[in-house]
């Protein structure tokens, strides 16, 4: 069966059918970070005060215009940007780096060139050592490769992919250490309606297994309801969170033809709202 | 042979006659991709010497400047394939020469890139480093390198050791910059990534910037035995009696115009064959730049 984890992800969950208990898993404080422009020396703020509660195994979506801040916070997430004010802790330490415990599908793809794709989707076992064997390996990587439909491009380079077939390469390079933490940059951005429904649809199936936390940025209203436990709409920069809306429609509701019910129109309606206030109030200029 | 001996039958049925159509296209097509550029550029050569000969045997031109194509084919031929008679004016065949030339480039180019490269990579990686070098690196990269030939000659006279800092010194710039900027430019969000996996420091180097730098390098090294290839021809012709740079300015003095052009051309080919050779490697080494190298 294709949806089918191997045994290592129910391990990594201890093999709990339900967190009742709300463990905080990722926990931002005040958080306010940016960058530091080279050009004209100066710093931009990217995020401001930025405080938020992520529970363990659940789905959190970002929503909010372009440039507002998504990303940096999930770098924020993975350690690739550090906290100028406030703090960001995973698992109850502070972050000051990456770790296994976290995975990352870059919205740029950033897949290595000179890497095929099996090579690609393997590197985060060059690097860290997470206690599998060789064959253990390969079979992860076997199993993720036709997880995401690219079995067969094992030895291509990712110029010889299409744009969606490399977001593909990048999901299945997040998802294959099987990491506690799966951070998604708009991981479907670049996949077609008709597979992204359907890799909508087994994200769902598959995180429902593994309990992963997961944070996920997108641009599509309905692919959070779908996906979200809870939707972060993010204002505009500098980031802050405007609201957080809990999506308790049933699971799995790809299957369970949840668009046709009233309250996820309503639901779709609040968001839109919430979202075109932001898109409107950007069209007066920045800050 | 007909079309059903290459297949056999049941994987013939499986093809339509439009299938087997495409098939003779495509191969017609690939034979076209790997013969079709040569054969024009042979062709295209074939009518260049052609229309050379003629204007050469026309008279238009006195054949003391101009040779004839056939002539000075046949000097560059015969310079390459012979050794020189003792008694000969000019000492060495081209072949002789040839040699001397490529040896003092490939000393002098070998040099830079053992300088340039880790040069480079440092500049890269260490902003002190960049800071501290890259006012020299600017500085001697701007200035003409060809005015620093008689300052050499000062220092070291009409030797080899002159000709090959020269050509170091050509070749240098090009392929330090390149490295440089290689690492320098390497995309950010792949390093991201490989941090994100876990690199650390050493990793990302290995695993990100070099390979990312590889096809700067092969840039820079492909320029320098370019700038190398004028520096050690300069130097040549300054003086000495060895090289081909010097078998020019004999061939002036003597009013050979077929070994002259006979020289030219073979720098031209040389050139070309240098120019050739470092994509292949590019393209061998570096894949994922095919296409932007064609
Ligand atoms: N590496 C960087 N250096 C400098 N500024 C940056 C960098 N990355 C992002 N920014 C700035 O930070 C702000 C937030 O960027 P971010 O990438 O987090 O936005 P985003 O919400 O992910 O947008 P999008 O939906 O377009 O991906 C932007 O204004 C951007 O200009
Ligand atoms: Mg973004």
């Amino acid at each position: 069966m294709r949806l089918a984890v191997s045994d290592a992800a129910d391990q990594i969950t201890g093999g709990r059918a339900v967190p009742e208990e709300k463990k905080p898993v990722i926990v931002a404080k005040n958080l306010t970070v940016g960058y530091k422009l080279h050009r004209e020396r100066k710093l931009l703020t990217a995020l401001r005060d930025i405080t938020i509660t992520i529970n363990k195994g659940e789905f959190v979506c970002l929503l909010g215009p372009s440039g507002c801040g998504k990303s940096t916070f999930i770098n924020a997430i993975s350690g690739i940007v550090l906290p100028w004010e406030g703090s960001m802790e995973v698992d109850g330490k502070p972050v000051t780096g990456p770790g296994p415990d976290r995975a990352m599908v870059f919205q740029d793809y950033a897949l290595m060139p000179w890497r095929t794709v099996e090579s690609n989707i393997r590197m985060p076992f060059e690097f860290q050592n997470l206690g599998l064997s060789k064959a253990e390996i390969d079979e992860r990587i076997a199993h993720y490769l036709d997880l995401v439909d690219l079995t067969g491009f094992e030895k291509s380079y990712p110029y010889e992919l299409s744009g969606g077939m490399r977001q593909r390469v990048g999901i299945a390079r997040a998802l294959v250490t099987e990491p506690k933490i799966l951070l998604a940059d708009e991981p479907f951005a670049a996949i077609d309606a008709m597979t992204r429904e359907s890799m909508q649809s087994e994200l769902e199936q598959f995180v429902s297994k593994t309990k992963q936390t997961v944070v996920f940025i997108t641009h599509s209203i309905d692919e959070a309801i779908i996906l979200g436990d809870r939707i972060a709409v993010i204002s505009r920069r500098p980031g802050r969170i405007k609201e957080v809306i809990d999506i308790d429609l049933p699971r799995l509701r790809f299957d369970s033809d949840v668009k046709s019910l009233p309250e996820y129109s309503e639901m779709r309606e609040r968001i839109w709202d919430l979202v075109k206030d932001e898109a409107r109030s950007g069209a007066h200029g920045e800050e | 042979m007909s079309e059903d001996e290459l297949h056999t039958p049941e994987k013939s049925d499986q093809y339509s006659d439009a299938d087997r159509i495409r098939e003779v296209k495509l191969s017609f097509g690939s034979l076209w991709d790997q013969y079709g550029t040569s054969a024009v550029t042979v062709l295209n050569l074939t009518v260049f010497f052609i229309f050379w000969e003629i204007f050469a045997r026309s008279g238009v031109v006195n054949q003391v400047f101009f040779p004839t194509a056939s002539g000075m084919l046949q000097t560059l031929f015969e310079g390459l394939t012979s050794r020189a008679p003792p008694d000969a004016i000019i000492s060495g065949q081209i072949i002789d020469h040839l040699l001397y030339t490529l040896r003092t480039l490939t000393i002098g180019v070998l040099l830079a890139c053992a300088i340039g490269i880790p040069g480079g990579l440092l500049m890269g990686g260490n902003r002190y480093i960049e800071r501290i070098l890259s006012p020299y690196v600017w500085g001697l990269a701007s200035l003409p390198r060809i005015a620093l030939v008689p300052l050499f000659i000062l220092f070291m006279g009409f030797t080899v050791k002159m000709q090959v800092t020269i050509v170091t010194l050509a070749a240098l710039f090009p392929i330090m910059i390149n490295a440089w900027a290689g690492v320098k430019t390497t995309e950010k969000s792949l390093i991201a990534a490989a941090k994100v996996f876990g690199a650390n420091r050493r990793q990302i180097y290995s695993n990100v910037v070099l390979p990312y730098t590889l096809p700067f390098i092969i840039a820079g090294v492909q320029q320098g035995i370019g700038r190398g290839m004028v520096g050690v021809i300069i130097a040549e012709i300054f003086g000495g009696s060895n090289g081909l740079g010097f078998l020019i300015v004999r061939s002036a003095d003597t009013f050979n115009s077929e070994l002259m052009y006979a020289v030219l051309l073979l720098l031209v080919i040389i050139s070309l064959s240098f120019i050739k050779i470092t994509r292949m490697i590019e393209v061998y080494i570096a894949p994922w730049r095919q296409q932007v190298i064609m």
